[in-house]
């Protein structure tokens, strides 16, 4: 390795985590989709999971903007845009194979504006998606480059699944995803773990009863992930 | 078109949306600035390719190889001996006056005394088949990624137009691209500097580094010590950087040495260029050479340096500078082009039969007042190429931009940038104003 900057290193981050935000906001809409078939309302408690009120006229409008709206910081247009933001300078990276997955993703999402059954326009979304992470793997031959792509992606699952509760099995899957991937990081770079804050991590995603006594910690934690260490003296 | 197999020659017109939708699926975009808004506008491909026929290209390689070798000469004399100068071949005032001349080059050889390692010359071809070379592109000519790309798709969206004729594969820009800039390597890791993703031409950018095997960097990952170049990594340590293909204009390279307000330049660059630690692709100081103005000096340049005819010809050009040709522009300006020495890009590029009686005498007065700002040109009565036009084709004004690369031997690529005007009436073909491009097949027999 040693020819990624440390711009390069935080742009191949910040795509693992926009894509994988994308991916989940996408998958949570979906399925808001089919809890709103036999609840008008039922998208208020993904409001309330990430701390939002509830400003919107009815479902559809709430859909729209979750959707659609690229000043909504938590819509899946904003995730998908930033994503490709961060892909479109680490073409030589990431390969102009794998980059034309995001423009894909992009041109399907606008297109399914205006398609009657917007849910329906939005399934190749997910094929697209895959195949995305398939080119990554498949094009990406430097491991430290791709690690760091799946350290985004990991720690940005992680955090969404604990904000929406999901249960503690589905965590700690990804935390043990996670932690694979933190082992695979050098010394002395920017994805290094803060050893403090991953040890919090560990006690708190230890069992069921710490993880949901002690989700906000987890949460916090997870945020000081890559914090410089301390030096003692 | 009689020497092409048309059948399958129009395979690739069936396919044009494929065509275009693969291209959009690509990102094969370019930048453009609107009243201070960056938008990303996706290139339009048209899928009637433009053909030159084996023979013709034969003939235009030979003249680009001639006319680009003369330029390098030119570029080392002016930066050393000016020899082109004392002998009276061409004026002083046109070399110090040029916008493009840096007196920091002064002295400078760059590895291998190659100078325009890419050479962009803008070709047009006249009615009778004649061509003529319209301007040269020294500095950072862009394009390359266009046809390539395109080539790339179009093989897999109309095979047999490519099967069932005989068109040179012109997939190798990349591997001549990366050996042009080898031979300038000063030791280390190649490299290809942009000003950042919001470039009109930042697809290209990262098109050529990913194909190249390059790195593509930006000036706050470089920094020069000892008079050498690195780029810091993200583990601390550094990497050295052998040669540079840069995409920035010569005035932001180095603020320690042009403009001290560049943000995206790297300080000490110049330095550790003039030590010989690292290669500058192209090199600093190539606008003398592709100046408006110098243009017109270009086939001197070739019996002054090489002994020989030029091959190609430069369209009819006046410099009012001149006595006798101020007088020809001022009794024939309603049919001439003049062009702004200091503009690119099509912009500063005026017709005089476009104008009013009143523009043009106002114009008239500014050529007077600032004879060495403009020249012009004989209106060339270009030959119209046909493009698909919501499914209609229809003839539009094109030019091609063919690239010359220099390395241990100056190569054409056989290919090129065919760019049209969309506009029925226009003669500017620039992408910044509304152009597209088609691919170019260069027939091998």
């Amino acid at each position: 390795m040693g020819t990624i900057s440390i711009e390069h290193s935080d742009r191949l981050y910040w795509l693992g985590r926009y894509t994988e935000r994308f991916f989940i906001t996408l998958r949570s809409l979906d399925r808001l989709y089919d809890k709103m078939i036999d609840d008008k309302y039922g998208y208020r408690e993904y409001l309330v999971n990430f701390g939002l009120n509830d400003s919107y006229t009815d479902s559809l409008d709430f859909i729209r903007s979750f959707l659609y709206d690229e000043n909504n910081p938590n819509s899946a247009a904003y995730c998908l845009e930033r994503a490709y933001d961060n892909g479109i300078v680490l073409r030589e990276e990431i390969s102009s194979k794998t980059l034309s997955f995001l423009q894909m993703a992009k041109d399907t999402l606008t297109k399914s504006q205006d398609k009657p059954n917007v849910r329906l326009s939005l399934l190749p979304l997910k094929d697209i998606l895959y195949s995305f992470w398939g080119s990554i793997n498949e094009h990406i031959y430097d491991d430290e480059i791709r690690n760091i792509i799946y350290i985004g992606k990991t720690l940005e699952r992680l955090d969404l699944y604990m904000r929406m509760r999901f249960p503690f099995a589905t965590v700690e899957k990804e935390f043990i995803r996670l932690c694979k991937n933190l082992h695979r990081v050098p010394k002395d770079t920017p994805f290094r773990y803060n050893t403090k804050y991953l040890s919090i991590l560990v006690e708190t995603l230890g069992t069921r009863e710490d993880y949901e006594k002690d989700t906000c910690k987890a949460l916090k934690s997870l945020g000081h992930l890559f914090d410089a260490e301390e030096v003692r003296v | 078109m009689k020497q092409v197999n048309e059948e399958y020659f129009m395979q690739a017109v069936g396919n044009a949306d494929e065509i275009n939708e693969l291209l959009r699926r690509y990102g094969v975009k370019f930048g453009i600035y609107k009243n201070g808004v960056f938008n990303e506008q996706f290139f339009p491909f048209d899928p009637i390719p433009r053909v030159i026929s084996a023979e013709d290209f034969r003939a235009i390689e030979k003249g680009l190889v001639q006319r680009v070798n003369a330029l390098n000469e030119f570029l080392f004399d002016i930066y050393h001996d000016k020899k082109i100068v004392s002998d009276g071949i061409i004026p002083e005032d046109f070399i110090y006056i040029s916008k493009g001349y840096l007196a920091e080059c002064e002295g400078i050889t760059p590895k291998n005394k190659v100078y325009s390692h890419i050479s962009g010359i803008d070709l047009v071809q006249a009615k009778d088949g004649e061509w003529y070379i319209l301007e040269d592109n020294l500095r950072i000519p862009s394009g390359a990624s266009y046809p390539l790309i395109a080539r790339e798709l179009t093989r897999i969206a109309a095979p047999q137009a490519f099967s069932e004729n005989r068109i040179v594969d012109n997939r190798g820009y990349a591997e001549l691209l990366k050996e042009t800039m080898e031979y300038s390597n000063c030791g280390g890791i190649r490299a290809i500097l942009t000003p950042g993703r919001y470039n009109a031409a930042y697809f290209e950018h990262s098109y050529l580094a990913e194909h190249t095997g390059s790195v593509l960097v930006q000036n706050d990952e470089l920094f020069v010590e000892d008079n050498v170049l690195y780029q810091r990594t993200y583990s601390g340590s550094k990497t050295r950087i052998g040669v540079l293909y840069r995409r920035i204009a010569d005035e932001y390279l180095d603020p320690l040495t042009f403009l001290p307000e560049s943000l995206i330049g790297i300080p000490n660059l110049m330095e550790a260029y003039r030590s010989g630690n690292v290669g500058i692709v192209n090199a600093p100081g190539n606008g003398v050479a592709d100046d408006k103005g110098i243009y017109y000096f270009v086939p001197k340049m070739i019996k002054y340096y090489l002994g020989e005819e030029p091959i190609l010809k430069n369209a009819p050009t006046y410099l009012p500078f001149y006595d006798e040709d101020m007088k020809y522009v001022m009794d024939n300006l309603e049919k001439l082009v003049i062009k702004d020495v200091a503009e690119a890009g099509g912009y500063g590029v005026v017709f005089g039969s476009d104008l009013t009686k009143e523009k043009l005498e106002e114009f008239r007065k500014t050529i007077i007042a600032e004879p060495r700002r403009f020249i012009a040109q004989e209106v060339i009565d270009f030959l119209d190429l046909p493009i698909l036009d919501n499914g209609e084709t229809v003839m539009r004004k094109a030019d091609l931009r063919a690239f010359v690369l220099s390395g241990e031997k100056t190569k054409v690529w056989a290919s090129g940038l065919t760019r049209f005007s969309r506009n029925p009436d226009s003669f500017v073909v620039n992408s910044s104003q509304g152009g597209g491009f088609k691919d170019t097949w260069v027939l091998s027999q």
